[in-house]
């Protein structure tokens, strides 16, 4: 077992996904940056958060997701950085299986949402599912994470 | 870890709110009026089977016929022993309509509308079905179809 945790595969492989999931959020984070009124529309869809909470949110989420983008793709902070991005998609899966339970059409939200495009099904949770399973391999099994984590690592005194 | 994370969280809420405030256009914190959501209302659907004129049991106790043109338009010709349910597209059957077929105990429900696109009686054996009504079908053509099939008109409804 500790030879599987130790093994020196996880720390490329958690790269490559890094890499991916870190786009993906950059991806994500931008339209939502650039256009929180649109954003803010998508979350009260859902119809879960109070009224209140809407525009906070809508505010708020999108810079979360930049700063934890950033940091998976350049290696600062990994475990955290996967940490959050662990968090954002279970409460995004949630979101969707409560969305999906009520039978709601509608659009994700989840990256430029205009038009009604990308609209939620069980494949989206199927999809957002796989994204949680990668960021859980880097939480858990990037142990020394090649990037700004390691390079600071070996240069400190 | 997880300290880290509360870290990013807030500075990125920081910059959020910070730039939200200078931003031209930015969002209320808090959201005064109620988003406009618009999400079609969930519909109940189920499998349907169409059921050529030919093979209905017209008359007869062990096929249900319903006319789910409008109630006008079933005045003026309905099939022999059709039971005549206007659809409305924008009004879901009522529990009421469906205990109702149901009690006759029909081996199957044959469904006819007006023929058109969409079909008024697809609709409806469609959400029939949706209900939890089995046996269910549809006369493709619609009621033109049935007239032709019963020597009516010759196809003109």
């Amino acid at each position: 077992m500790n030879r599987i945790l130790t093994w020196r595969g996880h720390g490329w492989i958690a790269l490559a996904l890094r890499l991916y999931l870190g786009g993906v959020f950059l991806v994500a984070c931008w339209h939502k940056i650039l256009y929180p009124a649109t954003f803010a529309l998508d979350v009260a869809t859902y119809q879960i958060l109070p009224l209140g909470l809407v525009n906070l949110q809508a505010v708020v989420l999108p810079w979360v997701e930049l700063a934890a983008g950033l940091m998976l793709v350049v290696g600062l902070r990994t475990r955290a950085a996967a940490l959050l991005v662990n968090g954002m998609m279970v409460m995004f899966i949630v979101a969707l299986a409560v969305a999906l339970g009520r039978g709601l059409d509608m659009g994700c939200g989840c990256f430029a949402s205009e038009g009604g495009d990308d609209p939620i099904s069980w494949r989206t949770l199927v999809r957002d599912g796989t994204w949680l399973a990668m960021g859980l391999y880097v939480q858990f099994l990037d142990r020394r994470p090649l990037g700004l984590d390691r390079l600071l690592t070996r240069n400190a005194p | 870890m997880v300290r880290d994370a509360a870290i990013v969280v807030a500075a990125s809420a920081v910059i959020a709110l910070v730039v939200n405030a200078v931003r031209p256009g930015g969002l209320p914190l808090v959201a005064k009026e109620p988003y406009r959501i618009l999400v079609p209302c969930p519909e109940p659907g189920g499998e349907i089977v169409p059921l050529a004129p030919a093979d209905v049991r017209w008359g007869q106790a062990t096929d249900l016929v319903i006319d789910a043109r409008t109630a006008a338009e079933a005045a003026a010709w309905a099939a022999p022993g059709a039971r005549i349910v206007p659809f409305d597209f924008l009004d879901p059957v009522s529990h009421e309509v469906v205990a109702d077929l149901v009690a006759t105990r029909s081996d199957r429900v044959v469904v006819y509308g007006d023929g058109g696109r969409p079909d008024s009686g697809e609709e409806m054996a469609r959400e029939l079905s949706g209900h939890g009504v089995r046996h269910v079908h549809f006369v493709p053509g619609g009621v033109a179809a049935v007239r032709t099939h019963l020597g009516t008109g010759e196809g003109a409804p």
